[in-house]
This record gives structure tokens, sequence and C-alpha cells, in this order.
């Protein structure tokens, strides 16, 4: 907790600095006083996990779906993947899972020639059971398999052959090896102590392509990437900084923005919203997935199309909305299929990322708005705020509606007036009740049970009147800038900081800052940066437990 | 031809790192010749069930009155479902969860699944101890094919803990779970099974994965090597599965294969389909038991603090619990709801016919939630409904409650021993109970 504190105040009273000087001499990462954390054992989520089973079999497999559920810690399944194991259910799904795609992978003629690199002579060859395996093998485990790894694999294609008469069926079992074991499943990370300075412990080269590909792709490293960490280029600067701006500038790189802020603004769960459709019956299964795509294809428009300020995301009148959204904005839709650009009319009052149904709709109840859950969402996912849950044995219902409480505002006036309350609630519901123009599927209303809405209050000090003064508001907040590196950097190395990366990440989100906050200099700040290439050692038997 | 697989040695490991033993080695079961799982135990084998929903009850309309055996009791307004089920329930009250409250509904569940503290750091919230349904697992999960099975209506329901950090998902698709147990390769009692090639080299993957996962873990941290450590346990669970299907055919007379559900149950007007999904999953998991597929199992029908959409309510539970006014009528009903399914749950049990009684009296089901009344999360008055006996353990049409706000955990504890005798307690820290609660026993 105390750790926790430490970082808002540190972190407030950095990015709380004035607009850059001309004169102001840029951050260095590289010379910034850093404690690294051990390297870490994750599991591919599911989305890595498919993106990955495409780029080893072509973009038209059949994804096994359903696999082990992807658990979120700090709001980061990416930091849940480095803590979590894979159950028994697991096992049996990820098994299920690796037949079903070395199936496919002999189905097809097209596949099956990405796996066959050689022609068997009978349907127990060893040398090209030998050569899939050490060529499929560093694709998949994204490493070169030592000659005992070989052996086993072989041994396997040569039973399974021998007992088919079938060379494919032998390659088949190979495959499905090779796609349960813990050396696919899990990305992991020993580290290597760094020649310059044995003392030091750093990511091999392997490592290296690894954690760049799923940082910079969300995806499994690609034959260029293996083959410069074969070459050792990625533990050279040159060579990593080449790999870094090659990936970054790669229209996979809209992926990896894609999956980091699908899984920092939960956008996952919009695929199974609870609306009641009586109530709305402008709701369907598709409203939540279109929603999702208007905020990604903004990002996406804002950090690849402009390189633009990151702060724009939440005051741009630009958006992206297809015909069911344009409805649901009231607007007229720019295109008759899929998604299209559009500006928002300046007098709407819908503004920015925070206008948008993606996050008006998720933090709202199936029916009523919440002031509750969209304030703490801004505070906690947007600014790094901390919020404790309530005290256990608290009655912690709202009034009903009455003649005195006609609005959600006035029924909130309950957090703000009770003492035990008002210590958390003030710092989420003002926020929240900013929004109360946008109902529980994040269409515009004037007023609510007849009255209207005030949605005026104060963040942090600075007054608005209205939802797109306070996203306004959110843009200039100090604590916004340094809260996005923080999370990117939880995300990028799957864990959440110790007391040696606090002042690192106060560096990295300076530096964010200085580049007038463009998130492909974060990410390539980052990806080359100390704290991504080095790691300590891991913690052993007995220290830890 | 019934395999073409030799017998296996098996690789006997520790189930969830050290925690727990297992109670008699695998390979006895293995050996022997009848062909039947729980021959070793001698007589019907005993089961172990859960029934589990988030958001608790309301105290007020869910206690009984009056306490005791039979007609001495009366069954309260949101009991009033289990009606027809009131001669094989007990319905326990009064007890406390004493695990801090550090956390709402988390902490309450882990209290009475686990009887230990609720681990918070941050946003990261993990059961310390097994829950109870883990824990009997560690002891029955031998004798059959699955060590347990996981299972619920709502999607991300669950909180079935092998450890610290370590769950077991349940499964929410009633084809999923029906193809899990009945899919490819299960024969009935008596049938030959066709010898399928491929389940012997699917063993002999496992074998090759597991020898890949320990020359990865002697380079692991600790941390780390626990945790592959439970991915090893769960692969080698996997391979008992595969092997089972191929040699061990289930014996019992009620076993049947049951219908078949539909691929997926659409929302209706934006609410899950909760009663249908959980009726088909709980047929299908009635016929596991009675094919004595698995020994224990937890239906996770709803999760805490689940706003779901019950049928015609007008928001979702969780919000209902803090903002329904006055004495929350809509609460009431989607409390009755959920005890309609607890009755169905209990009653697809008791339809099983097995040896002079049914499934249900060989079984021990725990019905419980989160909290207390949901609107202030609170521990005391846990609601507690027992279903079957365990073969004759428990008593029945029973209303136990307790003066003194004794510790909840005294019931796992009872439940534990009536399959594991030798049990010496329950629970961690404050929830710690080393003795059973002997008034709702047969002694």
């Amino acid at each position: 907790m105390n750790l926790r504190l430490l970082l808002c105040t540190a972190g407030l009273a950095l990015a709380a600095c004035t607009t850059p000087a001309p004169e102001e001499a840029p951050v260095d990462l590289e010379s910034v006083p850093l404690k690294p954390a051990p390297g870490t054992m994750k599991r591919l989520s599911a989305q890595q996990y498919a993106n990955t089973v495409r780029d080893l079999f072509g973009a038209d497999i059949v994804v096994p779906h359903a696999l082990e559920p992807d658990q979120a810690v700090e709001g980061l399944i990416s930091i849940g993947s480095a803590m979590t194991t894979i159950s028994p259910l697991g096992v049996e799904r990820y098994e299920a899972g690796a037949l079903q795609l070395a199936r496919q992978a002999f189905d097809n003629e097209e596949r099956r020639a990405r796996v066959m690199t050689c022609s068997p002579g009978s349907a127990a060859d060893e040398a090209c059971y030998r050569e899939i395996a050490r060529d499929f093998g560093r694709k998949a485990w994204r490493r070169p398999l030592s000659d005992t790894e070989l052996t086993r694999l072989v041994s396997l294609g040569v039973q399974a052959g021998t007992q088919y008469n079938d060379f494919d069926k032998g390659a088949e079992f190979l495959l499905t090896a090779l796609l349960q074991s813990p050396n696919f499943l899990f990305r992991i990370e020993l580290g290597e102590p760094d020649p310059d300075r044995p003392r030091r412990f750093r990511l091999s080269d392997y490592e290296m392509a690894t954690r760049l590909a799923y940082f910079l792709t969300n995806s499994t490293p690609d034959d260029e990437l293996l083959d410069a960490a074969e070459n050792g280029e990625l533990t050279t600067h040159d060579g990593l900084h080449a790999q870094v701006n090659r990936l970054v500038e790669s229209p996979k790189a809209r992926e990896a923005v894609r999956g980091f802020f699908t899984e920092l603004y939960q956008l996952s769960q919009l695929d199974d919203l609870q609306k009641d459709t009586t109530v709305f019956t402008f709701m369907d299964k598709e409203l939540g997935p279109a929603a999702r795509e208007e905020t990604l294809l903004l990002l996406e428009d804002i950090i690849f199309e402009r390189n633009g300020d990151f702060r724009t995301f939440f005051t741009t009148t630009r958006t992206f909305v297809d015909k069911r959204l344009a409805a649901l904005y009231g607007i007229a839709s720019p295109v008759t299929d899929g998604f299209g650009a559009v500006r928002l009319p300046s007098g709407m009052g819908r503004r920015g990322f925070l206008g948008q149904a993606s996050f008006l709709t998720l933090q709202s109840h199936p029916i009523d708005t919440s002031a509750v859950l969209r304030g703490k969402f801004v505070r906690t996912a947007l600014l790094c705020g901390e919020i404790q849950p309530p005290p256990a044995n608290l009655n912690t219902g709202l009034p009903e509606v009455s003649e005195n409480a006609r609005t959600l505002r006035e029924r909130s006036e309950i957090h703000q007036n009770n003492e035990g309350c008002a210590s958390c609630h003030k710092a989420m519901d003002p926020i929240g009740l900013g929004f109360e123009n946008f109902d529980a599927i994040g269409r515009w209303r004037d007023k609510e049970n007849g009255v209207p809405i005030d949605a005026g209050g104060d963040l942090d000090g600075r007054r608005f009147s209205n939802a797109w003064e306070l996203g306004a508001a959110v843009a200039e907040h100090p604590q916004l800038g340094y809260c996005l590196a923080r999370n990117l950097y939880r995300y990028a190395t799957g864990h959440v900081e110790e007391v040696g990366e606090v002042l690192f990440i106060d560096a990295l989100a300076e530096k964010f800052r200085q580049s007038g906050y463009r998130v492909k200099a974060l990410m390539s700040a980052l990806a080359t940066s100390p704290a991504f290439r080095y790691a300590s050692e891991p913690v052993s038997e007995g220290v830890e437990e | 031809m019934k395999s073409l697989m030799h017998r296996r040695t098996f690789l006997r490991g520790m189930l969830a790192g050290s925690a727990v033993s297992v109670g008699l080695p695998l390979l006895d079961i293995f050996l022997n010749d009848s062909g039947t799982a729980f021959a070793v135990g001698g007589g019907l084998p005993k089961r172990f069930g859960l029934f589990f929903w988030g958001n608790g009850i309301l105290p007020d309309r869910w206690v009984p009155t009056g306490t005791g055996a039979g007609d001495a009791w009366t069954l309260s307004e949101q009991l009033a479902p289990l009606a027809s089920v009131k001669d094989d329930i007990t319905l326990v009250t009064g007890m406390s969860v004493k695990v801090p409250n550090v956390e709402p509904h988390t902490a309450g569940a882990a209290g009475i699944l686990s009887g230990a503290p609720l681990l918070l750091e941050g946003d990261h919230r993990t059961f310390t101890m097994p829950s109870i349904d883990q824990v009997i697992a560690a002891e029955l999960g031998g004798y059959t094919r699955f060590r347990s099975i996981e299972f619920g209506a709502a999607p991300k329901a669950g909180l079935s803990y092998n450890g610290p950090d370590n769950q077991n998902p349940p499964e929410s698709s009633p084809k999923a779970l029906f193809d899990r147990i009945f899919g490819g390769g299960f024969t009935l009692p008596g049938e030959d099974g066709v010898a399928d090639p491929s389940l012997g080299l699917r063993r002999s993957v496992l074998d090759a994965v597991m020898e890949d996962a320990a020359q990865l873990q002697s380079r692991l941290g600790a941390a780390d090597k626990a945790r592959l450590d439970q991915h090893l346990t769960g692969i080698r669970e996997l391979e008992k599965r595969i092997a089972w299907l191929e040699e061990n055919p289930p014996s019992l007379e009620a076993c049947g294969i049951p219908a078949t559900p539909a691929e997926i149950y659409p929302d209706v007007e934006g609410r899950p389909q909760l009663s249908t999904k959980n009726r088909v999953m709980m047929d299908t998991l009635a016929m596991a038991l009675a094919c004595d597929q698995t020994r224990v199992f937890t239906n996770w029908f709803t999760y805490s603090v689940n706003n779901l959409l019950f049928p015609g309510a007008p928001s979702g539970h969780h919000q209902l619990t803090h903002d329904e006014p006055g004495d929350q009528p809509e609460v009431n009903k989607i409390v009755k709801h959920i005890m309609e399914e607890l009755r169905y749950t209990i009653e697809a049990l008791r339809a099983v016919p097995e040896g002079d009684g049914t499934l249900l009296d060989n079984t021990i089901l725990l019905a419980t939630t989160d909290c207390s009344l949901g609107r202030t999360h609170s521990m005391d008055d846990f609601p507690i409904v027992l279903a079957g006996t365990a073969g004759g353990t428990f008593k029945k049409n029973f209303h136990y409650r307790s003066p003194s706000k004794e510790n909840a955990s005294k019931v796992l504890l009872s439940i534990v021993r009536s399959l594991v005798p030798v049990a010496g307690s329950f629970g961690a820290a404050d929830g710690r109970a080393e003795d059973g609660l002997g008034d709702i026993e047969v002694l």
C-alpha cells in the first residue's frame, strides 16, 4: 500500500512539471537507477494463442476456442497469466486444441507444406521427422530445440507413423506434442548472465525475440525476428533498435495496441453485456462488439494513422461508426457496410472515448447507469488512483427514487453526506455523474425521471459542466500520461512493479510526455530500455516460500 | 478387444503441491481385476456435491420456523420451493463464517468454501487453501476417471481452488460438459468398446510432454516451478482419464447416456437461460455420478457479485441486493428462483436408483452462497442447506439452529469426515474447525 501511494505521488510530481521547454534535456532511460524484476513464465492468453496458431498454420486455420480462461490481475491479463497455472480442465482443452490443430495442418495442401519441409522415404523416416521437429519446433517453441527434445519428438513420430503406416499421421502426433508442451503454452524467461557485466542478468536473444514479438505484435516471433535472435542481434544496441523499429512500424503492431487496450479497458466483456432488451429494444448481441471496434479503430487512427497525441483520444470529435452505432448516436451513417469515419457534430455533447458506447455501456448496470462504475473506471483504469472495496457489513444501497430524490445525483448524495462513504466515493461519484447524459447503453438523454440532468462537477480541482468538458479535464489530468506508461510497463513485463522499478517508470512517463504523448514512441522506448532487456536471477528454491 | 495398450505405470506425484495426500495409491485401483472403480472401498461409492450461488439471501425470510426433526420445523418463504425434497434436506442456520470480511462476497465465499481467509493484495485476490471439493477430491479423485467436475449455468462462475492462484474453471456449456464425459471413447457397462488406436498415442504424447515439463522445471525459480508442477498434475490426470477410457468401463446398473444438450442456449430478452442450462447440466452430471465417472462435483449456478438479469427482474441481481428499497421483493423472487434450481439439483440425484435407495442417499450435497444478507454482506446466520446423507451419516428432514454463532467450518468438517473419516481439521486461522457439528450427524 505504501508503495502504491509513493508511486502515485512520484508520478504526480513528475508529470505535473510544466510543458517541455525547448532546451529540456531528453530523458535517458539507460541511466535511470533500476533493479529489474525476475523474468516471468506467462501462459499465452486466449488472444495470443489464436494469433500464434494463425501465424504458425495460416490465417484460415480454425482456432480452438474455450481454452483455459484468462484471468486479469490488477486489470491486466498479462499479469494474471504470469501468476496462474493450467488447470486439469485446461490441460484437457489444450490437448483437444492441439489434436484439432494438428489434424487441420494435414487436411489442406497449403498448410501441410508449411510443416512438411522434407519428403519422407517411409512412414518411419526418422530423418524427416527430425527435420520437421527442428524447423517447426523452432517456430512453435520460439527457440532451437535440444537434441534430447528432438529425439523425444522423433520417437513419437516414428511410433505413430508406424502404427498407422502413414508418415503424415506420425507428423500429426509430433505436432500435438509440440503444441501441448509448456514450452509452447508458456513464454519462459530464464535469463542469462550479461557477458558485458557478469553480475547483471539479461534476457537471452531468443527470450528477447519472444518478449518483443508478444509486446509489439501480440503474437509469436516471425522468421526475421528468430533469425535476428540466432545471429545474436537482439542483445546488441543496433540490432535491437532495428527490430523494434521494424515491428512498431509493421501492420501487426496494431494487433498489439488492440490487445493492450482491450485488456486495460476490459473491452472483451463487451461480448457478453447484460442489458434488458425489453427496456433497450435497441440492444442486441452485436452492439457490444461494434462498440469495441469503434474504440479500437479510434485508437489505431490516433496512434498509427496520425502518430498523434494520446490525449486527443479523450477530446476528439472524430470517431468510427457502423450503421448500428450511428443510429445509437443519432447521426447519419457514413457507410452502409462496416465502419466509417465521422465527425461528431460539435453541438452534440459526445466526444472522445468517454462519449463512446463501449465505456458507457460497460460501466453501467443492465438497466440503470452507474456513477460509481463509470467514476471508478476513470479514477483507476485511466488515472491509476486507488479505491478500496467498501467495508464489510455496511448497507451500501442507494435510496430509491422519490419526490425529493429523482435523479441519480440526488440519490447519490448519501455517499457524500456519510463520512464513511465519502472518503472513497468523492473520488468516483463526481466523475461518474458527469456522464449522466448518457443512459446505460450510451444513448443521449437530457432528463432523468423528468428532471433535467446536471452533469457538472469537479475533477481534482478542475470544474466541468458536461461530459465533453470532463473528457478534456481527463485529457489534461497530470496522471493520465503517467498512468498509461505504468500500465504499458506492467503489460509488457507481466508484473506489478517493485520498489526498484519505480524510478524507471517515472522516467518512462516523462519520456512519453517529452514525445508529445506518442504511444508508438512509448512502445519503442520501453522495448529498447534496460527494464525490458534485463531481469534479475530467478528466485531459487527455499527463498521464495 | 478391450484395449490395444498394455497397462502402464503411473508417475505418482503430489496433487496440488504438498497440501494434500492421496488416500490410496492409484495403481492399486488400476490393477483391480474386477474392472470396477470402487471395489477397493467396498459398497456403493459416496459422493460430494456443491450447489453455489452468488449474492446471499434475505435472512428474515430464509430461516425456517421450529427446529429439530420432521414436522418440528417448517420451511420458510424463501425455502418453500424445496417442499418436495424437505424429507431429504437439513437446514443449518445461525452459524457464522469466521474469517475476516476483507472484501464483500469474496471473503465470505473463501470462508464458507475453504474455511480460510481470502488473500487480497490490491486487485489480486485468491483463496489461500483448497476449497472443500478439492480437499475431498484429493481423497476420492483417484477412484474415478475425473478427479472432480466443475460446471455452472453462468459463465465466469466458479471458485474451486486447488490452492492459491490455482483454480478449476467450470464448464458453462451444457454440450461441452456432455462431450467431456460421454463424448469420444465412452462406453456403457457391458458394451465392448471400439478400440481407438489414437488413445494409446495420446498417452505417449502426454508422456513426452511430461518429460518436457520435468526438464524445464529443473531450471525455474521456486514459484514458477510450483506452477509447472500443477500443470504436470493436470497432464498426469488427463493421461489417467484416457487410460480409464481404455481399461475401466463403468459397471454400475443405473449408468446410461443422458440426452445430448443443445449446442447453444441463447439469451431470452437479454437474460441468460440459467434454469434450462442448469437442468440440462444436472441431468448430465447425475449420469456421470451414476456411471462413477467422478465422485466430486461443483455446480456454480451463479457467481459472487453477479449482476445477471433473472427472468422478470427489473435489474441485475447484485444491483438489486443493494438498491432495491424496502423488503426487497425482487431479490426475494430471485432467491426463490435459485431455490427452484436447488430443488431440481436434488431431485436429479434422487431420480437415480442405486442399491436400496437413490444416488442422493450416497451423496452429501452442500448448498450455500457468499454472504448472508446481500445488502450488507453479513457473514452471520450464513445460509447452509445440506441434502443427502452420505450413506446414512447425516440426519435428514432436520433444522439445526446454532444458539451461539458457531463456526460454519464445523459443518464443512462434518462433510469432509463423512467421506474422509481421518480428516483432522478444516480451514485455517479464525475459520479453522477441529470438531464437526455433531448435531446434524447420525451418531
